[in-house]
């Protein structure tokens, strides 16, 4: 896949409405349409013309005849379906994850973005278009990180295949400037936060996080941003304010 | 249907009320949503990947993403319906994306878009929405139009079209886009 914006072929057709329109009609290859949903998270004007497109098409499926599917795909979806929580929490209890300093200075999060769809993504480019790939290791996780009052922030896409972590969009990060870093955590179970390093999360952003620390990460995790002195937390645990967590789940 | 442009508002409503009630974790309300949807998205779902048990399997994904992303779902973009068989479309197609590649597809295959004709399903179209589409498809040049559908209905890749039409990708490409852009501009037309 190149980065190159390649010729749309249509006089006066911008490279963004000719990939909306290639989205939503579907016919890109697999490391288009990755990197497609990638984008669809970082920009506003992209997703809004794949979005008028998709509901432009959307009477096509009129002529699709309907199938009952049997009762054991509803089974199956109940299973997994509980009854949420009306109000976001903090997905451990206890510890350093309640102190109230962690907790305070939400200042990162500043003017953030009102909504994240967290969108099934994993890595673009990681594939050479028209070799399969073969994802090692699990499935592509998602998360939306969120801040202490529930609003996402950041959604974070883990791709097993690349070993790479994705954050888009994301709250103002000139505001980690000052010394200040933001590190990325992971909790699984009652296991003490594990550091997964110092990441950067402007919009996009692939982050190479060492694959032996990325290794077993399962869904039902929780990932976690605090912010921390450069070079990343002194202790090896949280030491600054934790501004966003999210769980992980499959994507 | 007096409101060509809307038919089905009254059901698109309840639905998108059935949505509201999914985000806030009510499981009652994402059963009704899904008995009265479901059908339609294993439909879908079933004319892109064909084999059954892989498209329960994604039917499954794509109600479990409904379950969890029913806040972000917007009705001033798109109707409840609409979204969730965009996410099934969608789910759809990556999975077929995903699948290794198949053997060549046969020199005969060369020929499946011309056969693709347009009006075998006009028949059946109740959907003011849908004739009009059906109608805007009709004016395109027929290999356009041809590849448009094969996209959309069946997840064929352009470079699986453009194989089977013996030319180079890029052409392909200019047909659909050239056939989308006809097709809005005859969509907005008829709107007048």
């Amino acid at each position: 896949m190149s980065l190159q914006p390649e010729p749309t072929g249509l006089d006066g057709l911008t490279e963004l409405e000719a990939l909306a329109m290639d989205h939503a009609l579907g016919g890109g290859s697999r490391a288009e349409r990755k990197a497609a949903e990638l984008r669809l998270l970082s920009d506003p004007e992209f997703r809004a013309a794949v979005e008028r497109w998709q509901a432009m098409l959307a009477p096509l499926d009129d002529v699709t005849p309907g199938v009952a599917p049997p009762p054991s795909v509803w089974a199956a979806i109940a299973a997994e379906v509980e009854p949420k929580q009306r109000r976001p929490q903090p997905a451990v209890s206890g510890g350093w994850w309640n102190s109230v300093g962690l907790w305070r200075g939400l200042a990162f999060a500043g003017p953030v973005l009102a909504a994240v769809a967290v969108a099934v993504l994993v890595q673009p480019g990681a594939v050479a278009p028209g070799v399969p790939a073969t994802v090692a290791g699990g499935p592509a996780l998602v998360a939306t990180l969120a801040d202490a009052a529930g609003k996402p922030l950041i959604a974070a896409a883990y791709d097993p295949a690349s070993g790479q972590v994705r954050f888009a969009p994301v709250a103002a990060s000139d505001q980690a400037t000052g010394g200040k870093v933001p590190e990325l955590w992971v909790i699984e179970g009652k296991n003490p936060p594990r550091s997964l390093g110092v990441i950067d999360i402007a919009a996009g952003r692939s982050q190479a996080i060492p694959r032996d620390r990325l290794a077993g990460l399962k869904a039902g995790a929780i990932l976690a941003i605090s912010i921390e002195p450069t070079g990343g937390s002194p202790t090896g645990a949280p030491t600054g304010p934790v501004i966003a967590t999210g769980k992980l789940s499959a994507a | 249907m007096n409101r060509p442009n809307q038919p089905f508002t009254s059901g698109a409503t309840e639905l998108a009320a059935l949505l509201v009630r999914v985000a806030d974790g009510d499981a009652a309300a994402f059963q009704t949503f899904y008995d009265r949807t479901s059908a339609k998205l294993f439909g879908v779902i079933l004319r892109i990947l064909v084999e059954r048990q892989e498209s329960e399997d994604v039917l499954q994904e794509v109600y479990l993403s409904v379950w969890r992303k029913a806040a972000t779902f917007d009705a001033a973009k798109a109707s409840p319906i609409t979204w969730a068989a965009t996410i099934a479309r969608n789910r759809a197609i990556d999975r077929l994306r995903a699948r290794p590649p198949r053997a060549h597809v046969p020199v005969e295959a060369a020929f499946d878009l011309a056969d693709d004709g347009p009006s075998a399903d006009a028949g059946l179209i109740h959907d003011q929405d849908a004739r009009r589409i059906a109608k805007a498809l009709e004016t395109l040049e027929p290999r356009h139009a041809a590849a448009i559908r094969a996209c959309y209905y069946d997840g064929v890749t352009y470079d699986e079209l453009a194989v089977r039409e013996q030319v180079p990708v890029g052409t392909l490409k200019s047909w659909v886009r050239r056939g989308l852009i006809r097709l809005r501009l005859s969509l907005e037309g008829s709107q007048a």
